[in-house]
């Protein structure tokens, strides 16, 4: 491409040659011929001042970090997909008995972790069901939370302490959800924390479930279950369940809100 | 570079440490930090999916290869009015050097000086076949051979745009306001 230790004196391609010196992609001899000459040409010398300067100014520019939901969300779709995803290379063969005990192992797993979805994994329905139901028991109880406080502080403290796990608890008074306080529920056989807050009269269970857990996947935008409209969505972290006796909007709003305040405590920027 | 067995492991060999690199490109491709996750996000399911393809080299190189079809494509489904055709990329290939300075030329003290938030105003700026090129060489820091292979340009043409895109930022920045 460009031969060393001589330089053309075309303007155009000097000029590209400039910018190969800025970036220390020319050879050595090439480099010395140009740098001969802009010793001697203040109008190339200038530009090339000009060059570095940019490059400077890049380097003062900071580079966007990850955030942690992000970093997350990728090492999870890593880990999700380590079984299946194993590449099988293999020479050209007529016949291979290994591709055939391979084949017969992959049915079988893929039969056996089909069946132990379809048995093990909730359904949604059935699980948004169960919430629904836990919504409306906490209606009818004496007391729709274990632990009523108000303060953040103290909800989230007593649900780890209770459970070992325990969601952000924002406080969301300023938008008109005032925090009631928390309590445990057992949703498809295991217990998990549950806030409650306040919208003029209506109370609203956020369920929020771990998400190592067996989960359903996301149901329909419109799902709804005894009918209370439940919202639903997940951080990485937890998926949550937002059902209430409010209208559907108004529980979206509540689920914008909620979502708004947890992701920023999560990525300091 | 270490082999791990399983394609988690080469993922998180070959993917994980260029996230940064990945991000920042698809921030300039697409023109926002919140689109870039989604585009970054789409590309580490493609290059996982596609990590037996990856036969060594800069591993660098081969992500942001992903990242820029992914960008492309991202743009090309919800921005389609921000994408440039091909015609006029041939013609900003003639354009390309042809960047005469007249007297009034910028001093480097002044680009040197100009912060991020106008250099960054500056690149939003550039074309897009002109902001790849000084993207990848500026912010990635990738060779001009790496940035040819990816384009699939001569490398002359990644010299040229190079340059062109370069002298359009410091025009832009050395503007006194």
């Amino acid at each position: 491409m460009i031969k060393p230790g001589t330089i053309s004196t075309d303007p155009p391609d000097i000029r590209l040659l400039l910018h190969a010196l800025a970036d220390g992609e020319l050879d050595a001899a090439t480099a010395l011929a140009l740098e001969r000459r802009l010793a001697s040409d203040p109008a190339l010398a200038a530009e090339y001042a000009r060059i570095v300067a940019l490059r400077t100014s890049f380097q003062t520019m900071p580079l966007q970090q990850p955030s942690p939901q992000l970093l997350a969300r990728i090492e999870d779709l890593a880990q999700a997909r380590t079984p299946a995803a194993t590449p099988v290379r293999r020479k050209e063969q007529s016949f291979d008995w290994r591709a055939l005990a391979a084949s017969i192992l992959v049915t079988a797993f893929l039969a056996s972790s089909a069946t132990y979805w379809a048995t093990q994994g909730p359904a949604p329905q059935g699980f948004a069901s169960e919430i629904a139901g836990s919504h409306r028991r906490s209606l009818l109880a004496s007391s729709a939370v274990d632990v009523a406080s108000s303060d953040r502080h103290t909800v989230k403290p007593w649900l780890d302490a209770r459970i070992g796990v325990s969601p952000p608890a924002v406080d969301l008074s300023a938008d008109g959800y005032a925090l009631v306080g928390g309590r445990v529920e057992v949703i498809d056989g295991k217990p998990v924390p549950a806030l409650v807050y306040q919208l003029r009269k209506h109370l609203i269970t956020l369920v929020a479930i771990p998400q190592d857990q067996a989960m359903p996947r996301p149901g329909a935008p419109d799902l709804s279950a005894g009918g209370f409209p439940i919202v639903q969505w997940s951080d990485g972290t937890f998926s949550y369940w937002a059902v209430s006796d409010i209208g559907r909007d108004e529980l979206q709003q509540f689920a914008d809100r909620f979502r708004a305040a947890t992701t920023p405590a999560a990525a300091p920027k | 570079m270490p082999n791990t067995d399983t394609p988690a492991g080469r993922f998180g060999e070959v993917v994980l440490p260029h996230l940064g690199d990945a991000l920042a490109l698809a921030r300039w491709l697409t023109g926002s930090s919140d689109d870039a996750e989604d585009v970054v996000q789409d590309a580490c399911l493609k290059a996982y999916a596609g990590i037996s393809t990856y036969a060594g080299g800069s591993a660098r190189a081969w992500l942001l290869a992903i990242v820029r079809n992914c960008s492309y494509s991202w743009l090309a489904r919800n921005r389609p009015r921000s994408l440039v055709m091909a015609g006029d990329l041939a013609d900003l290939d003639g354009l390309a050097g042809n960047e005469g300075h007249d007297d009034a030329t910028p001093e480097a003290a002044l680009i040197a000086k100009s912060d991020a938030a106008a250099l960054a105003g500056a690149i939003s700026g550039l074309p897009h076949a002109f902001r790849e090129v000084v993207v990848l060489r500026d912010i990635n820091g990738l060779s001009y051979r790496e940035i040819a292979t990816m384009l699939c340009l001569p490398i002359g043409t990644v010299m040229s745009r190079l340059s062109r895109a370069r002298a359009l930022l410091i025009a832009e920045l050395g503007d006194v306001k």
